[in-house]
């Protein structure tokens, strides 16, 4: 296998669970406006979950790592796992993070839960087996057809995809039906919608929870192919790399959601990690981040609507409703 | 529609569920039927400070009743107060029938509370249509379980949806604007989008904050027309208004309010009269 | 038992200090301009490490701290100065601002990571033998920080209550198009609100790493949800407020710490602040959106 394959695979895989979280991500700030800035705390559940479902018993104090949870489940109840561990954090979170509260301090609140989460996993070593992390995870379904997600990259590659593009159909579905309408609502004006009869807080954790579990999965894909998974995966930053991602794309459009992640995190994130290092090692890690600080300020500042920006719904009168019939006024005003 | 009738019902003619001042209404214009609207001694306090102060109102089907006072008066409280926005701390609430006070504001709005709101709230990157189909009463993206679970109702739900919708925009005449966002919409034609979207929802009772704020001079007599059109199809209005002109050609009552108190009530030319009106609005 | 308890609430008395200075420093600015700095944490860490380069150039810890928070105010003028201006000027909503400070804290963060080669660099300075006052141990340093947060309240509280810049500070929070109105150069009025607040903040980084000995890119960003909570706890705005919940908050970050494990003591301090979030009504969406920005 050549080095290209396996360079171009890991690109696609990136893409893959980017996406996926740039899918949650959108459906949650660009439709129902819930600014979730710990959004990778819910990536990093389901990452660690499939790691110790796929891992199996833990070793204890005794072994090189020691974790909870640990077990052997077949495929595919690892990435279920994952997905229900991202779904179940969300709730827990967003039972007391979702109530009628301040947006700025509900944003607050959520960059908190992500600091100190990355804190207690460091810091608990029987948890997680704290800054070490895990390593050594396998590849469930590549076991059963005889292959690790390393040797064939190519098929992992597809794998991810093929996943990403179930859960996109089904997340595009959802958030074009009457359902998807009634969180815009909410995000445009939340006292309007309540008094329009939606329940702003169920509405709010229902899309909370389906993101998280989303991202728990995608969480889950990423673990099963690099095979290892640590805080250092999941600081706080890490959410902003999917955050800017959909505002360079275009908030609210999935077209715009398939180009922001190619953009900034496959482009901007991954590509340099295979270009010679320059200055000491991590100055480009750390030249990254700062990249990613400044595109998300100029987001703000120039293109609050992105490349490619929410699509108007437009429709004409049906022939069946009485009255003449009415040319639709086109475009702004 | 038909559900909330019955409830009506039950309230007039079951002696158990009698309402306090229902006593007090008045039975103008033909509508003699009980209150659809009754608010007991509300009180909303904040930090201490009595906002809204006992004040008790109801409104009859098809009654206009208007709320007016100085700034500050406590009158968009009170209003929101009625419709679950703000944290009442004392005094209840019915409509038709039904105690109400404790209930979150989506709750009010099934059960039959329209409102609209002092600065306009339209959806404002969702388009007219969008911002009256979100809104019906019957609108079955309120529910992810009935979106995903029953495609075929919801469908259905949509189809009658749309069809109410282009019902209410031509009887606006707002057929023109379908497409446009909210936030492309004229001042007038966002009060009207509030209005239409409260019709979708066949309300008992429509809470009106403010209607006439934003509203360009020479259409406001087009909105009062529009408004006393409503009202024939027998809902309760209650409207919050600066304009005392606006007041006296629409409402049946009005209520006075400074300082979180009802000072005054009565027909418009009556509280116009009224001394401590006039003090309180020279203060 | 109870000697531990002790010497914990003294931990959390110190550690209340750190986070008061901080906070106050927090709570005036975010009181004023309605605007959530999320970079606060990052100024922090520019003060401390102002304070490192200064105690490497030889120059005394005295001279340490006030060049931190010189620098802290710097930033922090330059901040609502340069940047936040910026974007007012596109008429950037408050919530927006907030998203701002946001990307400009990754920017700091990560710049100095890269300038400093994601290091740690000890900072020890000003060690003297501790003082025993039964189960109670401290420094002399440990000391002097509790001081220097009493003295701070006292002086900027005085401050606001008596001179006529304080009156009119109060004035501009409470309705800054009144203010203006009534001849209150408000403009001024939150340059200089700025620059006490990034004062504060610089020396709070400087006195929080002379407490840990130590400094990092990362080492205000990890302090953040702490002062962030004591501001909101405290009632925005109000200094003596945000000093009674530091107090509240390192006490019980510290006897968590002492008792149960040192992972979960900040997540005691934050459980606060849910609590809190959730049981105070000003924290309560609906006012926010009537709040408005001034800068």
């Amino acid at each position: 296998m050549s080095v290209w394959v396996f360079y171009i695979s890991t690109l696609v895989i990136y893409f893959g669970v980017d996406l996926l979280a740039g899918i949650a991500l959108n459906l949650q700030f660009g439709y129902a406006g819930v600014v979730n800035f710990g959004f990778i705390v819910f990536q990093a559940a389901g990452a660690y979950m499939a790691a110790v479902v796929v891992l199996g018993p833990s070793g204890g104090v005794a072994s090189f790592q020691q974790y909870i949870f640990g077990s052997r489940l077949p495929f595919p109840l690892d990435l279920v796992a994952a997905a229900v561990a991202g779904a179940v954090v969300s709730l827990v979170i967003g039972l007391f993070s979702l109530r009628r509260m301040r947006r700025d301090y509900q944003a607050a609140v959520l960059l908190i839960v992500s600091l100190i989460a990355l804190q207690v996993v460091s810091a608990d070593v029987p948890l997680f087996n704290g800054s070490n992390g895990l390593t050594g995870v396998t590849w469930p379904l590549g076991q059963i057809v005889g292959v690790t997600a390393t040797g064939a990259p190519v098929i992992y590659a597809a794998w991810t995809l093929a996943i990403a593009a179930i859960v996109f159909a089904a997340v595009y579905w959802l958030s074009k039906s009457p359902w998807g309408r009634s969180l815009r609502a909410m995000r445009d004006h939340e006292d309007a919608a309540s008094a329009m009869g939606l329940n702003i807080t169920s509405l709010r954790l229902q899309v909370f929870v389906i993101g998280g579990a989303i991202a728990g999965l995608s969480g889950g894909l990423l673990v099963e192919y690099i095979g290892a998974w640590s805080p250092g995966a999941w600081g706080y930053a890490e959410t902003f790399v999917i955050f800017t991602a959909i505002f360079v794309g275009g908030v609210g459009n999935y077209r715009g959601v398939i180009v922001g992640v190619l953009l900034v995190p496959v482009i901007f994130l991954e590509l340099p990690r295979f270009l010679p290092a320059v200055g000491y090692p991590g100055l480009i890690d750390s030249l990254q981040w700062v990249t990613i600080g400044l595109a998300w300020m100029l987001c703000l500042l120039f293109r609050p609507r992105g490349i490619l920006p929410e699509k108007r719904m437009e429709v004409t009168k049906p022939a069946g409703v009485p009255g003449p019939a009415v040319v639709p006024s086109e475009g702004g005003a | 529609m038909a559900e909330r009738e019955e409830g009506f019902g039950i309230s007039t003619a079951s002696p158990s569920t009698a309402l306090p001042v229902a006593t007090e209404v008045a039975s103008d214009g033909g509508y003699t039927a009980g209150p659809v609207l009754v608010a007991t001694d509300v009180v909303v306090s904040y930090g201490g400070v009595h906002a809204v102060d006992r004040v008790s109102i109801s409104v009859a089907r098809g009654e206009i009743v208007g709320v007016i006072g100085p700034n500050g008066a406590g009158k968009s409280s009170f209003l929101g107060a009625l419709g679950g926005q703000v944290k009442r701390s004392g005094g209840d609430i019915s409509l038709l029938g039904k105690d109400i006070s404790s209930m979150l504001p989506h709750q009010r709005a099934r059960l039959g509370l329209a409102r609209t709101f002092q600065t306009t709230s339209e959806f404002a990157k969702m388009t007219v249509f969008e911002n009256l189909i979100t809104s019906g009463e019957g609108n079955a993206g309120a529910s992810l379980k009935e979106v995903v679970l029953h495609p075929r109702k919801t469908a259905q739900r949509e189809r009658a949806m749309t069809d109410r919708a282009w019902e209410i925009l031509q009887r606006f005449e707002m057929e023109h604007t379908v497409n446009l966002y909210g936030r492309e919409l004229s001042g007038g034609q966002r009060r009207l989008v509030e209005i239409m979207r409260c019709l979708m929802r066949d309300p008992a009772v429509l809470l009106l904050d403010e209607p006439m704020v934003g509203v360009a001079p020479h259409l406001t007599g087009k909105l009062i027309e529009d408004l006393r059109a409503i009202r024939r199809d027998g809902l309760g209005i209650v409207i919050v208004e600066h304009a005392l002109e606006v007041v006296r050609q629409l409402c049946d009552r009005v209520v006075v309010m400074a300082f979180g108190k009802v000072i005054a009530q009565g027909s418009f030319e009556e509280v116009v009269q009224d001394a401590s009106v006039q003090a309180a609005y020279l203060s | 038992m109870l000697s531990q308890l002790l010497a914990s609430a003294a931990d959390g008395i110190v550690l209340a200090a750190i986070i008061a200075v901080a906070a106050m420093g927090f709570t005036l600015q975010f009181g004023l301009t309605n605007v959530l700095n999320l970079s606060f944490g990052s100024v922090m860490t520019i003060g401390g490490f102002t304070a490192y380069l200064a105690n490497v150039a030889g120059l005394s810890a005295w001279l340490g701290m006030l060049l931190g928070g010189v620098a802290g105010g710097l930033a922090t003028i330059a901040l609502g100065r340069g940047v936040l201006r910026l974007y007012a000027r596109r008429r950037t909503q408050l919530f927006e601002m907030m998203m701002v400070t946001l990307g400009l804290s990754l920017v700091i963060d990560y710049g100095l990571q890269s300038i400093s080669q994601n290091a740690i660099y000890g900072y020890t300075v000003l060690q003297a033998s501790p003082v025993r006052l039964g189960p109670i141990v401290l420094t002399p340093i440990q000391l002097f920080i509790v001081l220097l947060a009493i003295v701070i309240l006292v002086v900027v509280e005085a401050a606001l209550k008596f001179t006529k810049l304080g009156k009119a500070l109060r004035a501009t929070a409470v309705e800054p198009s009144l203010a203006r109105s009534c001849g209150i150069q408000t403009g001024r009025v939150v340059l200089i609100t700025w620059t006490i607040s990034g004062f504060l903040c610089g020396l709070a980084g400087v006195v929080y790493i002379i407490s840990t000995q130590s400094v990092d890119y990362s080492t205000g960003e990890l302090f953040l949800p702490l002062i962030i909570a004591a501001a909101i706890l405290g009632g925005v705005g109000s200094l003596r407020g945000a000093v009674v919940a530091a107090v509240v908050m390192g006490i019980v970050t510290e006897v968590v710490a002492g008792f149960g494990g040192a992972a979960y003591s900040t997540v005691a301090g934050f459980a606060i602040l849910v609590v809190v979030l959730l049981l105070r009504p000003g924290s309560v969406s609906g006012g926010a959106e009537d709040r408005q920005l001034v800068l």
